[in-house]
């Protein structure tokens, strides 16, 4: 760095002031200008978060998310240097800081993250399928999953229910967030406790549905594995029309 | 004319706009994928691109993020990109972006430290850029004019300068000197890029460069004074949001290139 301490100071002090408007002695400057600059930072946090936040922004109460954006802003030293997506660090911020005990809000977290998700998925970058056709045979075939997704678990059914209802229903809610191949539209599906499993072990294992009904008939000495590899073969059906699965892998011929 | 989703379909759809070039932000671009990644494509499938940099931060202490200047490096490549520019300003201080252009005291260290870090940019990129002058509402520490400053980091770096007309109306107002004789203070043989938009006059003593607005007549006046000093260089309409009808962005673009079109060869055209 070729500058003098002072010179570095002197931007120290003026990000500081842009960062939380407190008083501060920056030599040559006038106040309306330190002031203007002050406003144009906070405000494009803000719409920043609002933007990306519009439910949240919508059930806090304004001293509440003024709180929010102001402590964010001058704590926290954003690391992206894109700014879309500097909501995600906004949500890691408020989870760090505990504010939905502080605040008895037990479903802000599960709120903000639900929000930010819908934007990560709609951004994030393509991932090419593995390759597949739509022939099949769905007990025994290995099946291609979107790539494009997240699996998301929320402790307060924030997706269901408007938060002061959510707060009265905690528990264990499975949800895919997933992008549809074709039109890039954000889908999501809720899924049960069954649905995750298998949506796991297709994902991760490769495993055929007859695969996982077997291991879980072992694993729970169950006497008929018939009616969880019908819940699964509906699931991946439905699925499959959505978009979540995209067919059966296309077996890959063996080079010599 | 820069690209923006707000008027995207104008672009792609429609042809409603049909420019020469597009800028863009990097920051805006990189990584994106789904529909809008699937839609810049297009638009760097069919019009040359130039990207506006927003957060390299030329101006700060920290050390420049190699890491990301590579992703800069790498769009630039898949994209065919033919300037980059970005401003005279800082925008991160002690590893935190602050997502807005800060004013760079005008100082002698200052230009020893700029100089340095948009030499090593350069060499990064293996091309030159171009710097722009921002507007700015406070004076900081100054020890010297703001075109004293702007001309020793141009004769230094070597750099290309993006002149923005608009940002110099903008800071004659809010600083009091003679924008005319500013313009002819300027490095014109660097000038590679023009930028022109609107403003906003937030109080008496006070205007904001808020591209959100649409071009004022003095501002018109300014860039047919400079446009007549230079050779000719792309110009770009700047507009962020508030977004008119496409038919006034298109009237706009069609007073500049008018002006253009009394001291330029006629193929090259304001996009």
């Amino acid at each position: 760095m070729l500058y003098q301490p002072d010179t570095y100071k002197i931007e120290q002090d003026l990000s500081r002031f842009g960062r939380t408007g407190n008083d501060t002695f920056i030599p040559g400057t006038t106040e309306e200008g330190l002031r203007q600059y002050r406003r144009l930072l906070r405000n494009n946090i803000n719409n920043t978060m609002v933007q990306a936040f519009p439910i949240s922004r919508q059930v806090l109460p304004d001293e509440e998310w003024n709180e929010l954006i102001n402590l964010f802003f001058a704590d926290h030293d954003a690391k992206t240097t894109q700014i879309w997506k500097l909501p995600a660090e906004f949500v890691t911020f408020v989870k760090e800081n505990d504010y939905a005990t502080l605040w008895s809000k037990p479903w802000l977290n599960d709120l903000l993250y639900f929000e930010w998700i819908e934007i990560e998925v709609y951004t994030m970058p393509d991932i090419e399928a593995e390759p597949f056709t739509l022939q099949g045979e769905i007990r025994e075939g290995t099946i291609v999953v979107n790539p494009e997704h997240r699996l998301v678990l929320l402790r307060y059914p924030v997706h269901l229910y408007a938060v002061e209802e959510a707060k009265n229903h905690p528990g264990d809610y499975f949800m895919m967030v997933y992008r549809h191949p074709e039109t890039r539209e954000v889908l999501f599906a809720d899924l049960t406790a069954l649905d995750t499993f298998t949506f796991e072990n297709i994902a991760h294992e490769q495993l055929s549905l007859s695969d996982i009904a077997a291991g879980l008939k072992l694993q729970f000495a169950l006497s008929d594995q018939h009616p969880l590899l019908t819940n699964m073969i509906a699931f991946v059906q439905k699925m499959m029309a959505q978009k979540l699965f995209l067919g059966y892998a296309v077996e890959r011929k063996e080079q010599f | 004319m820069g690209f923006r989703r707000d008027i995207a379909d104008a672009f792609l759809k429609t042809n409603e706009i049909n420019p020469d070039f597009v800028e863009v932000a990097p920051e805006n671009w990189i990584n994106m994928g789904g529909y809008w990644g699937a839609q810049f494509k297009e638009v760097s499938r069919r019009f040359p691109v130039f990207l506006h940099g927003l957060s390299l931060s030329i101006g700060s202490p920290d050390e420049l993020d190699f890491d990301f200047l590579r992703q800069v490096k790498n769009f630039i490549e898949e994209h065919d990109v033919r300037v980059y520019s970005e401003h005279l300003s800082f925008a991160k201080l002690d590893n935190a972006h602050l997502y807005d252009l800060l004013p760079i005291p005008f100082r002698d260290d200052s230009v020893k430290h700029v100089v340095d870090r948009i030499n090593q940019v350069q060499d990064f990129l293996g091309m030159p850029i171009a710097i722009e002058n921002v507007s700015y509402y406070t004076p900081v520490a100054a020890q010297m004019t703001e075109s004293e400053f702007i001309n020793q980091i141009v004769s230094q770096s070597g750099c290309s300068l993006l002149l923005d007309v608009n940002n110099v109306y903008v800071n004659a107002f809010n600083h009091h000197y003679d924008p005319y004789e500013f313009i002819s203070g300027m490095p014109l043989d660097r000038v590679a890029y023009l930028h022109m938009a609107g403003h906003e006059q937030v109080s008496p003593t006070l205007i904001v460069d808020t591209h959100g607005e649409a071009i004022i007549d003095p501002v018109y006046d300014l860039f047919d004074f400079t446009v007549a000093k230079l050779k000719s260089v792309p110009v770009l309409l700047e507009r962020d949001f508030n977004f008119p009808e496409i038919r006034m962005l298109n009237h706009e673009m069609n007073q500049l290139r008018s002006i253009v079109n009394k001291y330029w060869i006629k193929d090259v055209v304001p996009a």
